[in-house]
Parts: structure tokens; C-alpha cells; sequence
């Protein structure tokens, strides 16, 4: 009944003990551009999370298109954002 | 009688309060929003282990970073657990860090969101009912 463990069950065994090993050391994020679009998932989070609590009955469609509205608005103003702040240290330093 | 069912009424409003900390979106299942529920659970459950991937739980630092932690605390008492068995082991710095503690938090504030949420639309159907 308690014998060895079969390939399976220690292929198993090793992909979790791998799973919970990358959770101990962090991902490779650079200073670049790139590093930005790690701003994408948490707009989209935000978007999804507070139109669940804001639609009073939740049907898919109407859902995702409030969520994408909220997102797109989300990205839209965080850009301009950037822009204002980008001209106005240009202007600042030159 | 009517001190009685406003003490039921805030016992009600504190049970779902700690069941949406427990375990996120665990409310609006009470509350039978099983909709609700799970956008709220798959989504905050998702940012949340997403900022531990990216960060390590090193992210999680009750005593380096206790305004973070006061905001990844809201996820869950679970993460309590996560904080002691990271304390201080698992050091994680610049980018990495920043990410990895904004999403975790974001995560946090998303469910103080979702239990204020939840203890609102409780409040309102207990007075719903009461009103008959």
C-alpha cells in the first residue's frame, strides 16, 4: 500500500518543489521601457475588480465592455500623465 | 426586541466583514453574488501571487516595510504566514521590490474595497428585509 512512489508521482513532486522554489527569488525587472508594461495586468485588475463591485447585476458582455472602458481609461489618463510630467522635466532640466 | 435584532444586525455585518477578509470574494458567495465572487477571488488571487512571483516573497516584509505590509495584510490573515516565514530571509531589492510590493498592496486595498463592498450590500438587504 506504502511503496515507493511511481515517475509520475515524483515528477509531480519535482514540478512543485520548483513551483514554490521560484516564488523564493524575484524576477529579472529591468529599468526599461519594457519594465512599464508590468502596468498593464494591475490596470486590468483594478478595472475588473472595482466594475464587480460597482454593476448592479454582472452579465458577461455588459462586464468586459464597463471593465475594457475602465482599463482603456486607466491607460489613457496614466499616459498623459507621463506626457505632462516627461515635458515638464524637459523643460525643467533643459 | 428592537436592541436585539440591531445587535444581530452588526453581529451579521462583522461575519461578513471577516469572511471577506478570510478568503476574498468569500461574502459575495454568502451573499449568494456567486458572480461577484468569483471575479473577486480569481482576480485579487491573481495580482496577489502575480507580485509574489515577480518579487519573491521577500515582498512581504512585516518589519522593513510595515506601510506595505499594513496594505498586503487586508488580502487575507493567510498572509500573516507569509510574512513571518519571510521575515528578513528572502532580501529582494530596486525593481523587482517595487513591483512586487505594488501589486500585493494594490491586491490588499482591491479586497478593503470588495469588504466595504460586501458589508454594504448586506446592510442594505437586512434593511430591506426588516422594512418588509
Amino acid at each position: 500500500m506504502c511503496g515507493w512512489p511511481g515517475r509520475a508521482e515524483v515528477k509531480m513532486f519535482t514540478e512543485v518543489v520548483f513551483l514554490v522554489a521560484s516564488l523564493t527569488a524575484p524576477e529579472e525587472v529591468g529599468t526599461t521601457l519594457q519594465s512599464m508594461l508590468w502596468l498593464l495586468p494591475l490596470a486590468a485588475a483594478i478595472a475588473a475588480v472595482y466594475k464587480a463591485t460597482k454593476l448592479p447585476k454582472i452579465t458577461a458582455g455588459r462586464f468586459l465592455k464597463e471593465t475594457a472602458a475602465l482599463f482603456g481609461s486607466i491607460i489613457l489618463f496614466v499616459a498623459a500623465t507621463a506626457l505632462v510630467l516627461h515635458v515638464a522635466a524637459w523643460l525643467i532640466s533643459g | 426586541m428592537r436592541t436585539r435584532s440591531r445587535e444581530d444586525r452588526i453581529l451579521l455585518l462583522i461575519f461578513v466583514a471577516l469572511l471577506s477578509w478570510l478568503v476574498p470574494g468569500a461574502g459575495y458567495f454568502w451573499l449568494k453574488e456567486r458572480k461577484r465572487a468569483v471575479i473577486v477571488f480569481t482576480t485579487i488571487a491573481v495580482t496577489f501571487w502575480l507580485g509574489i512571483y515577480i518579487g519573491s516573497i521577500g515582498v512581504i516584509d512585516p518589519i522593513l516595510a510595515k506601510p506595505w505590509y499594513a496594505a498586503q495584510i487586508i488580502n487575507s490573515p493567510a498572509v500573516a504566514l507569509l510574512g513571518h516565514a519571510a521575515a528578513g530571509n528572502f532580501p529582494v531589492y530596486g525593481r523587482p521590490n517595487e513591483v512586487g510590493q505594488i501589486y500585493t498592496s494594490v491586491s490588499g486595498l482591491l479586497n478593503l474595497l470588495c469588504i466595504v463592498n460586501t458589508v454594504h450590500l448586506a446592510h442594505v438587504r437586512v434593511a430591506r428585509q426588516s422594512r418588509g
